[in-house]
């Protein structure tokens, strides 16, 4: 068969987004196709594999099937503009289930089977700190967007890079001033009882303190909980800020007797839109939101003073101007994370073309080129705004927003600054041999 | 530092006590956790409570009128028929042979396809458009299998080069009943619910490819009748299915008739297809019990961190056949019971395999209720792969840039919809349920009142089950 149609003619901007994310078959297919063998002839030309470890099954479909399109349109977008040192880009999805151990099993497939030249894209903190040991193993960059602070911890391996996506420690400890010089100088957190729910609890009292503010009471509710109404009599009167963490099914019934609880009156709400991510802000049982500040990584809703580049991400990427799929209202996105597959990729770009990265002979380097980098600028390879990068923790730090539910949409009130989320560093990857 | 910050041994929850040792090693790093709030969260704020409620009379309900409704009238209105016209068997073979390219394209596919589960046809074709799609054709349409199966093409054109005959029988197998499909079955139901990666295209094709090969075999050594009514689960299971559809093909014609009649036609089965057929319905069951807070709680899982598949191997195994033989006891103690208050008259033996049949509306409506949002969505997802099955850029169908919308069930307006069909598929599976089961009582007795009698126990059970399944479908469930 011959390659009439060009897929394996990849050198341009022909190659669709389709196509470009659906990724070669096994490598197996690859080498046994007609089309492959230009490639093997031509090194310069042939594809850069990136393999994307995705959450297409399990707990976090509805994440991975958003961190699927930001990819696919990057990557249209990367290739469209000639591709990584002149190569296009082709990703190798494998599902990793959500799921720990398979997501290990899924970083050697992409690394041994597949040759990718490195592994990108998990989101699920289980996922990637079972993962990590793989990749330190077999010595591939591993860049997560996983918003975890295991990264910056110190508690993965110098291959496990975290440069599109900033921490959640940054980001609680970023809110913070906003929270004690706008809600209420008293706060009470409700939060799920473990480890994600964990770090709101120990991360924002020594923020607020800082900021002048005091957490008055911890509120852990356990994960199997669906009914909460018996909980809120805990809630210190004195309360002027609720800061709500909730996930899972049951935070519509958590917001929704929150709301019959406090009626018309009430302390402040303040969330992290964690707990309502792919869903609509409109659904039936969240009116008690209209009024409350979220936390966002990057805003859903369309805002008045979008730049261009945030436009033409928003385009890409297919979303409307209520965060949802174009073309497809009910899907709605998550959009405060998946904007960090777009600039991670761009991050894998850069350090490819400073490392002139060849091929996994050079993974090494490539390491040591993201190391290098201190700063990303506001733009169309990083729409979400400016980042610092601290290559010793291997994590990237940026903006937050915080956003008002006002008419039923996300209105963002304020822009924190990078230094804002900024902590002592606990760690240093370099100083591992790699 | 890390560890005291989530040292969930720290902070006692009634819930999470005795946690999994998988989960402990995790619970050693802070997590980020983005358990999505996901469409259970809308049906949470669904008044489920009068559906549970409901659906619990409306079953009781129509006990109580059958035991007052003379059997005879009922028995003349079910065995109305509408002929349709002729339907011969002349394209079997052909089509057959069809669905075995089809079949061979697909497991190609498995291995030299894309390397994404939701866009590598074989997984879609298999789970969603055979599994949970090709289900609900046979309770409509009844037994395509015996058409679309990948088999008795290549069957008959092997057997004569061969010598062997489609009603050759092997003694290898005699009196061994349905037992190698209800092992099959098992791992079948394994591989899907419990296995990490079933979806995986290369692990789906060595699956299904050699499940297809072995079958094939085993074909050809024993017997093409024999192993298609002993251990091929898929068409047995198909089979039983199809009792349900309102259209019937006997001799060759085609008729119409009421849904679920063609159950009362049955003979009783053997105890290994009294074990089939719950089988099939407690595996369904479990997928969905196995998801839910409840279940994962009581296993020490926290549901919003939900370790993935291969932390629950064990558990899963266990909760798999578990559910099967409390299900298999109950429906077993239901028909002792119903002995006794009926006095004697019906062997248990044929009763248990004659009364099994009434499973089969209700497995019908799990599978229903079970796999629709799935369908919907995953649907669209094989539509599109199959227009490029290998990841070469290919546009046979015209579908492979189609948009997959996944809004179709999303959100409280979708969720209420989902949820009303759902309820409405589960009461109404239980109700005919009772209606088959009091038909096949009546045949067991001969008398109205004893069989009603029989049929206590029974109902109870119905109802019981009525409310459980309306509990899965409307309980907190991780993902």
């Amino acid at each position: 068969m011959t390659d009439r149609k060009g897929y394996f003619d990849l050198s341009g901007p022909r190659l669709s987004r389709r196509s470009a994310l659906k990724g070669m078959a096994a490598g197996v297919g690859l080498a046994a196709a007609p089309g492959f063998v230009r490639y093997a002839q031509a090194q310069s030309s042939e594809p850069i594999r990136i393999g994307f470890q995705s959450h297409r099954t399990g707990i976090g479909a509805a994440y991975g099937r958003w961190y699927e399109r930001t990819t696919s349109a990057a990557v249209k977008a990367i290739n469209d503009a000639g591709g990584i040192n002149g190569r296009p880009v082709e990703i190798i999805i494998e599902d990793d289930g959500t799921d720990a151990a398979r997501g290990a099993e899924v970083v050697a497939k992409l690394a041994n089977q597949h040759k990718c030249d490195i592994v990108y894209g998990t989101l699920f903190s289980h996922v990637v700190i079972a993962s990590a040991p793989t990749a330190g193993e077999l010595k591939i960059p591993y860049y997560v967007v996983s918003e975890g602070y295991h990264v910056a911890s110190g508690k993965l391996n110098r291959w496990c890079l975290q440069p599109g996506i900033t921490d959640v420690r940054a980001q609680v400890t970023s809110v913070a001033p906003w929270i004690a010089a706008n809600a209420g100088k008293k706060v009470t957190q409700i939060f799920p009882d473990y480890a994600f729910g964990y770090d709101h609890r120990d991360y924002l009292p020594p923020a607020l303190k800082q900021a002048g503010a005091e957490v008055v009471a911890q509120i852990a509710i356990p994960p199997t909980e669906s009914s909460f109404t018996k909980y809120f009599p805990q809630i210190p009167s004195e309360t002027e800020v609720i800061y709500h963490v909730m996930v899972g099914p049951g935070v519509l019934t958590f917001v929704k007797e929150l709301g019959d609880f406090y009626g018309s009156s009430g302390p402040k709400l303040f969330g992290f839109i964690d707990s309502l991510e792919a869903v609509d802000i409109n659904s039936p049982g969240l009116e008690y939101l209209e009024g409350s500040h979220f936390w966002e990584g990057s805003p859903r809703y369309a805002q008045p003073d979008d730049t261009e580049a945030q436009k033409a991400y928003r385009a890409a990427v297919g979303i409307d101007d209520n965060g949802a799929a174009a073309g497809d209202p009910k899907d709605v996105s998550t959009a405060a994370h998946m904007f960090g597959c777009w600039e991670t990729l761009y991050v894998i770009k850069k350090a490819m073309e400073d490392a002139g990265y060849q091929g996994p002979q050079d993974r090494a380097k490539l390491v040591e080129a993201t190391e290098a980098m201190t700063e990303f600028t506001e733009g169309p390879e990083h729409p979400q705004g400016r980042k610092l990068f601290n290559g010793k923790i291997h994590q990237v730090f940026g903006s937050q927003f915080i956003s008002q539910v006002k008419d039923g949409k996300l209105n963002v009130v304020h822009k924190t600054t990078i230094e804002d989320g900024m902590y002592e560093p606990e760690a240093d990857y370099t100083t591992q041999p790699l | 530092m890390l560890q005291s910050k989530s040292d969930i041994a720290a902070s006692p929850s009634r819930h999470m006590a005795g946690a999994a040792a998988a989960m402990l090693a995790l619970a050693v790093f802070p997590s980020s956790a983005f358990a999505h709030a996901s469409e259970s969260g809308h049906v949470l704020l669904l008044p489920t409570g009068y559906y549970l409620a409901g659906g619990a009379l409306a079953v009781a309900a129509s006990f109580l009128a059958l035991a007052w409704l003379p059997p005879q009238a009922l028995e003349r209105i079910w065995q109305r028929k509408q002929p349709l016209g002729r339907f011969g068997d002349g394209p079997r073979t052909v089509v057959s042979l069809l669905s075995f390219v089809f079949f061979a394209v697909l497991v190609a596919a498995g291995f030299w396809g894309s390397r994404d589960p939701l866009a590598n046809p074989l997984p879609l074709t298999v789970w969603t458009l055979l599994w949970a799609g090709l289900t609900l054709l046979h309770g409509l349409f009844g037994n395509l299998w015996s058409w679309l199966n990948p088999w008795y093409g290549p069957w008959r054109i092997l057997s004569p080069l061969l010598g062997r005959h489609a009603s050759a029988r092997s003694r290898l197998v005699e009196g061994i009943g349905l037992w190698p499909a209800v092992v099959l079955f098992l791992a079948f139901a394994w591989f899907e619910l419990i296995d990490p990666a079933p979806s995986d295209p290369a692990r789906l094709a060595v699956a299904a490819g050699g499940y297809w090969l072995a079958s094939f075999v085993a074909m050809l050594v024993l017997g093409y009748n024999q192993w298609s009514q002993r251990g091929e689960f898929l068409g047995i299971f198909f089979s039983m299915v199809a009792r349900f559809a309102p259209l019937e093909r006997k001799d060759e014609r085609l008729f119409l008739r009421w849904p679920g009649a063609k159950l009362l036609d049955t003979t009783p089965l053997p105890a290994s297809g009294v074990a089939f057929a719950l089988l099939a319905l407690s595996s369904v069951s479990f997928d969905g019990l196995s998801k839910t807070f409840f279940w994962l709680g009581l296993n020490g899982v926290n549901p919003l961190d939900y370790p993935g598949r291969t932390a629950l191997i064990g558990i899963g195994t266990m909760g798999l056949v578990a559910t099967f033989l409390v299900l298999a006891a109950l429906f077993l103690l239901a028909l002792g019971l119903g002995r006794l208050l009926a006095g004697p008259g019906a062997r248990p033996a044929p009763a248990a395999g004659l009364l099994v049949w009434s499973i089969v509306p209700i497995a019908l409506a799990y599978h229903i209720a079970h796999y629709m949002t799935a369908l919907l969505v995953n649907g669209q997802y094989a539509v599109v792969a199959l227009s490029d099955p290998f990841a070469r850029g290919w546009d046979l169908f015209g579908t492979a840039h189609m948009h997959v919308s996944a809004g179709i069930v999303a959100g409280a307006h979708s969720a209420w919809w989902l949820w009303n069909c759902q309820a409405g598929a589960i009461i109404i599976g239980h109700v005919l349920a009772v209606l088959v089961a009091h038909s096949l009582a009546y045949r067991l007795y001969g008398d109205n009142r004893r069989a009603a009698l029989s049929q206590v126990p029974l109902t109870v059970l119905m109802i019981a089950y009525t409310v459980f399944g309306l509990w899965l479908l409307s309980t907190p469930a991780a993902g």
